[in-house]
């Protein structure tokens, strides 16, 4: 290939969990990624236009900047996942990313790479990713090459992002978990406000969905034995694996999440006498609401320590 | 508790009580106990209790459960699913034991492991002592009455509108679904279906030769249950609308093609697996709009996260093949005013369409 094609990844949902994957995949087979920018009001404002009325918070903002990707560049990647594996599902919204935004933006001429990983039905990770590659042109050596690359770095990261974490806990002073799926805990509109408010009154934020993913998965049953949804499966474990070296818990998550509702409704009923925040975070703008209530919550914990 | 104490209860769904029931009593030697029919007060009680925005039928079924428990059972069973469904019994168990019921629990989710014996696992459950041969045999004499129910039920609904006695019709058609609450035996099934049947061809039936023929698709609870989607199928049916719903429990478990055979035919619109009823619910209406119906209802709960993706999806249907699509979201309102306006004026529009276009 004389030019190099460019690939656009929305910087939205699972890309906040697999942006080092799916980067050095692409660009380790000489690929230009294009990264849409970080979310803003108007990215919100775009996507709200173009989805269901009763969709998430996180569906509208990722129809967003597949919208400020639109038209430039060749494909835009929107990789689906059903499952992975017998009893790790994911919420079926997931699966249906590629289709919604396909249908969204039916008569744009973007085109769009897809791929769903359905490991009960034998595609895995690695063969999703290979497919993808391979409709445009690369060869199976090729493909295989640039994930063993990509994988390594992914682990790599992911690895050294829970060696951090173990850092932190060690801190003194007052740690507070945030249980929140990364693509809201890492967005500038959605979970930035938080940590940031969290940070500036001197707490050490711990993040819940920071944990090697097979720990979480298999802690996880201890809060929850049914729970099928691999995000919320590590979310659950690393609330069992953080809980007893924090102050209190706040459970962050969007609206409306379906799997969050029920998740942190159990939560609560189940993490006995933790305090725990719930913040549902919907599109305002105005931060007043979301203070008051932090301020509130971090006035309970410092009472309950000054008590101890 | 002894299996011998067991009453056991379900949350009510549609009219497939009467089977379950059948399955349990006949199958698997417990007694059973059908709460009473859903009401306002079934979906105020699960709400209350309800996280907010959780799906509709989480709160119904909810509701039913806490009717179950008040109605003496101490027993209660639960589904197991694809989608939310599948974690609805963990929550809603805690729930109950927070407010304070003494009852066992049956979470089917437990034994959903995709193994052979699951289903084993499942009866043993509920009756250690089962006898699976016998079980089994009655399993499919329940599956039997599930297929007579939704045969019936569709017959009904395409017909019912058009009845030269409307009540004599209808009153066919609930003395059917009581037949089936009290059947003991596959002999008494089979003959009850087949007196409707008859019945129901005997009645004069005054149909144009070209009705109003509408299309149903949904989630898989709210499209099925009449109280869910507040009757939305007879009421449609009375104003003169032939009524047509592809979704029920015998088409999709029994009849199913499969998600690769029936995705081949929605490709242009849907590249892959949307969600659990997502496929057929796409297929269903396109199905709908290349027999020239015309209009589809597509009545789904609040907050069912599959049955909101596919909606994009359905705006092309129905503007390629410029058919209207009604959309429909039923939440914890008891109220009907609102439908009714909405339902009233897509039968306004859908009738001048047929006159202007025919």
């Amino acid at each position: 290939m004389s030019e190099s094609l460019k690939i656009g990844i929305p910087r939205a949902l699972l890309y906040h969990r697999y942006k080092t994957l799916w980067r050095t995949f692409f660009e380790s087979l000489g690929c230009e990624v294009i990264v849409s920018s970080a979310t803003t009001q108007e990215t919100y404002k775009q996507g709200s236009a173009l989805a269901i009325d009763e969709a998430c918070l996180s569906l509208k903002i990722f129809l967003g900047h597949v919208n400020e990707l639109v038209g430039k560049c060749d494909y835009i990647f929107i990789p689906g996942i059903n499952n992975y594996g017998r009893g790790r599902d994911v919420c079926s919204r997931y699966a249906a990313l590629y289709d919604i935004a396909e249908n969204a933006f039916k008569n744009s001429g973007q085109r769009f790479l897809g791929a769903s990983i359905d490991v009960i039905e034998g595609i895995t990770e690695e063969d999703a990713l290979k497919s993808v590659i391979m409709t445009v042109g690369f060869n199976e050596r090729q493909a295989k090459e640039a994930y063993r690359i990509a994988k390594k770095e992914y682990e790599k990261e992911k690895k050294a992002a829970v060696a951090a974490q173990a850092q932190l806990l060690k801190q003194q002073g007052t740690k507070i978990l945030v249980a929140a799926h990364s693509y809201v805990f890492d967005d500038d509109f959605m979970g930035k406000g938080i940590t940031d408010y969290l940070k500036k009154n001197g707490i050490t934020v711990i993040r819940a969905d920071v944990i090697d993913h097979e720990e979480g998965r298999k802690l996880s049953k201890k809060l929850s034995p049914t729970c099928r949804w691999e995000l919320n499966r590590e979310i659950l474990g690393g609330i069992e694996k953080y809980r007893n070296y924090v102050s209190g818990i706040i459970l962050v998550s969007t609206f409306p999440c379906g799997t969050d509702a029920m998740v942190n409704e159990l939560l609560v009923r189940r993490l006995g006498k933790m305090p725990v925040l719930t913040l549902v975070l919907d599109g305002q703008t105005g931060t007043a609401g979301l203070e008051t209530r932090l301020e509130s919550f971090l006035d309970i914990i410092h009472f309950k320590e000054a008590g101890k | 508790m002894k299996y011998t104490e067991r009453k056991v209860a379900f949350p009510r769904y549609a009219e497939y009580n009467a089977a379950l029931k059948y399955l349990l009593e006949n199958g698997l030697g417990v007694s059973c106990i059908v709460p009473p029919p859903l009401s306002d007060r079934t979906l105020k009680l699960g709400a209350k209790y309800s996280p907010d925005f959780v799906c509709t039928p989480f709160k119904i079924t909810l509701g039913s459960m806490i009717e179950a428990l008040e109605s003496g059972a101490n027993t209660l069973l639960m589904a197991y699913g694809i989608c939310k469904l599948g974690y609805y019994g963990e929550l809603q168990e805690q729930i109950l034991r927070d407010l304070g019921y003494d009852f066992d629990f049956i979470n089917l989710e437990v034994y959903n492991t995709g193994k052979k014996k699951a289903f084993i696992d499942m009866a043993k459950a509920v009756n250690p002592r089962v006898n699976m041969p016998k079980c089994t045999a009655v399993f499919f004499e329940a599956l039997n009455m599930g297929a007579h129910l939704d045969e019936i039920t569709a017959e009904y609904y395409q017909n019912c509108g058009f009845a030269a006695d409307r009540h004599a019709y209808q009153a066919i058609y609930k003395n059917f679904i009581s037949e089936m609450y009290s059947a003991n035996s596959a002999l008494q099934i089979g003959h009850a279906y087949r007196e409707a049947r008859r019945a129901m061809l005997e009645q004069k039936i005054e149909k144009p030769a070209n009705p109003l023929r509408v299309g149903i698709t949904g989630d898989f609870y709210t499209a099925v249950d009449a109280f869910s989607n507040a009757n939305v199928e007879q009421r449609l049916a009375d104003m003169g609308v032939e009524v047509h719903r592809w979704i029920n429990v015998t088409n999709r478990m029994l009849r199913y093609p499969g998600e690769k055979n029936l995705n081949i035919k929605i490709k242009d619109y849907c590249r892959y697996e949307m969600g659990p009823n997502s496929t057929a619910n796409i297929w269903a209406t396109k199905d709908y709009a290349e027999r020239g119906f015309d209009g589809v209802l597509h009545v789904k709960a609040a907050a069912c996260t599959p049955e909101i993706d596919i909606m994009p999806v359905l705006q092309n249907i129905s503007r390629d093949y410029k058919m209207p699509v009604l959309y429909l979201t039923y939440d914890s309102q008891t109220s009907d005013v609102g439908l009714v306006t909405r339902l009233e004026a897509f039968y306004d529009m859908i009738a001048m369409r047929k006159k202007v276009f025919r």
